[in-house]
């Protein structure tokens, strides 16, 4: 069932005559993971901003085409998004982690007993429960982003929207994020993320769109858009499993995971 | 005092310059100085605030000897110091969070309420990424400690960078608050909304009646 639909959709940032997204088409399911690639401007971001309903409303600027999202039409009520620097999403307002992390679901109205039980879950999948009662300015930058991850999963979003999430964290901190991710695909919820992480891209996404100067260049599964040499040529690359084989002069399909490289030797 | 509700944090911060500016006359902008110097020696890093306030103040000072006769130019520093060692008390025990939970208990929305307390919260975060690009420029030679002239030159080195990445920020804070809730149609939830008491109640007022006081006394 899709959850979120664009339909050629093109977007202008204000005073910009240049698209940061062109004519893009995109459907997104429940329980879906869907990875965004592409080079430095390439449109991801832009394309979580729309996702998100915060790029015209927020951002400024033009849209062109048709979003369709069954939620209510504010973010925060059913769609969430991870930005990627940790320090600018602090809303200041909680003197512990625990109350950063609950200040989302504050927001929605919720009653103050589903905040708490959303956000001491939320903070146990992230990992930060040993964290709830530091002061957030005192975490470091990995602590931080997952105390952000944390505060935007107690919003229990039916969309979850991750912008190069694991940019903070270290090799463990960016696994169990990639699990965290594929539990709250389990648990129903759309997953986009745009990551450069492209390694952890076929293990996490069943899908994955390369985007390139706002358009979509690509969509459909990592195998097929990693074996194609145009995202080699022309885009971010792929994972490093199907670099070693296709520098190695092996004929595709490659193997775009370490698991896969295991069954193909 | 910074268990106190925030509305009367507010009121009391409001009367000590209101005070010392509507009462005729040097004793008044002296008592409340005085107060207002106590109320900074119960804060946390006392010696450290009170310093600050005197560097604020040095330079008023300077210029309204330079400008008034010495009596009139205490009268007026003493008010302005009073202005600002209350600000500097103010600004200890005044939580940005405290004071938006007692906004939207009290039926305040929370974009409203926000408005208030993110300017008090930014305080703390401006001062921490203001850290983070003195740590980077030190790390590429800048030598922001030792001496008056070292540190004057580190501050030009410093302080466009902070200012400039301060308000590409913006845009980003804006973005994860609204993907946060703050713009949702409902009424926030105050999750622990700062207890309030009669005797509060009675203070805050009687600081206002005070004002009033003061004010009609200065008129007539």
């Amino acid at each position: 069932m899709t959850l979120l639909g664009l339909e050629r959709v093109s977007f202008w940032y204000p005073a910009s005559d240049r698209p940061a997204l062109r004519d893009v088409s995109l459907r997104v399911g429940r329980g879906e993971i869907v990875a965004l690639v592409g080079n430095v401007g390439a449109g991801c971001s832009t394309l979580l901003s729309v996702a998100a309903g915060l790029a015209p409303r927020v951002t400024g600027g033009r849209l062109e085409g048709t979003v369709t999202f069954p939620g209510p039409g504010t973010t925060g009520e059913g769609r969430a998004l991870l930005l990627p620097v940790p320090w600018t999403q602090l809303s200041g307002m909680g003197a512990s982690v625990r109350d950063e992390v609950a200040f989302g679901p504050a927001n929605l109205g919720w009653p103050l007993a589903r905040i708490r039980a959303a956000a001491e879950r939320a903070m146990a999948g992230a990992a930060v429960a040993h964290l709830a009662d530091r002061d957030p300015l005192t975490l470091s930058g990995g602590e931080l982003q997952r105390v952000m991850l944390a505060g935007v999963l107690a919003m229990e979003p039916a969309l979850l929207l991750l912008d190069e999430p694991t940019a903070e964290l270290d090799g463990d901190g960016a696994a169990a994020l990639w699990a965290l991710v594929r539990d709250e695909a389990g648990r129903g919820a759309a997953v986009i993320v745009a990551t450069t992480d492209l390694d952890a891209v076929p293990v996490v996404a069943h899908r994955v769109v390369w985007l390139a100067d706002g358009r979509v260049r690509a969509d459909a599964t990592p195998t097929t858009v990693f074996g194609d040499d145009a995202i080699w040529r022309d885009g971010p690359g792929g994972p490093t499993v199907a670099e070693v084989w296709r520098t190695a002069g092996l004929a595709p399909p490659w193997p775009v995971s370490v698991t896969m490289a295991a069954r193909a030797r | 005092m910074s268990g106190l509700h925030p509305y009367t944090q507010l009121a009391l911060a409001a009367l000590l310059p209101a005070l010392a500016w509507l009462v005729p006359g040097a004793p008044a902008p002296a008592i409340t100085l005085g107060t207002a110097v106590s109320l900074v020696l119960g804060t946390p890093r006392a010696p450290r605030r009170l310093a600050a306030v005197a560097a604020a103040a040095a330079p008023f000072w300077v210029f309204l000897l330079l400008l008034h006769p010495p009596a009139r130019a205490a009268l007026l520093g003493l008010r302005l110091t009073t202005l600002l060692c209350t600000a500097a008390w103010l600004g200890a025990v005044l939580a940005s969070g405290r004071l938006v939970e007692a906004l939207v208990a009290r039926g305040w929305s929370a974009r409203v309420a926000y408005l208030f307390g993110g300017t008090l919260a930014a305080v703390p975060l401006v001062r921490a990424h203001a850290r983070r690009v003195s740590e980077a420029q030190r790390c590429r030679g800048l030598a922001s400690r030792g001496g008056l002239v070292a540190r004057l030159r580190a501050v030009h080195a410093l302080v466009l960078p902070v200012v400039l990445s301060v308000l590409h920020q913006l845009d980003e804070r804006v973005l994860a608050l609204e993907t946060r809730g703050l713009g949702a149609a409902v009424h926030r939830t105050p999750l622990d909304p700062p207890g309030d008491s009669g005797a509060q109640a009675l203070v805050r007022w009687g600081a206002v009646a005070a004002c009033v006081a003061a004010l009609a006394a200065r008129v007539a």
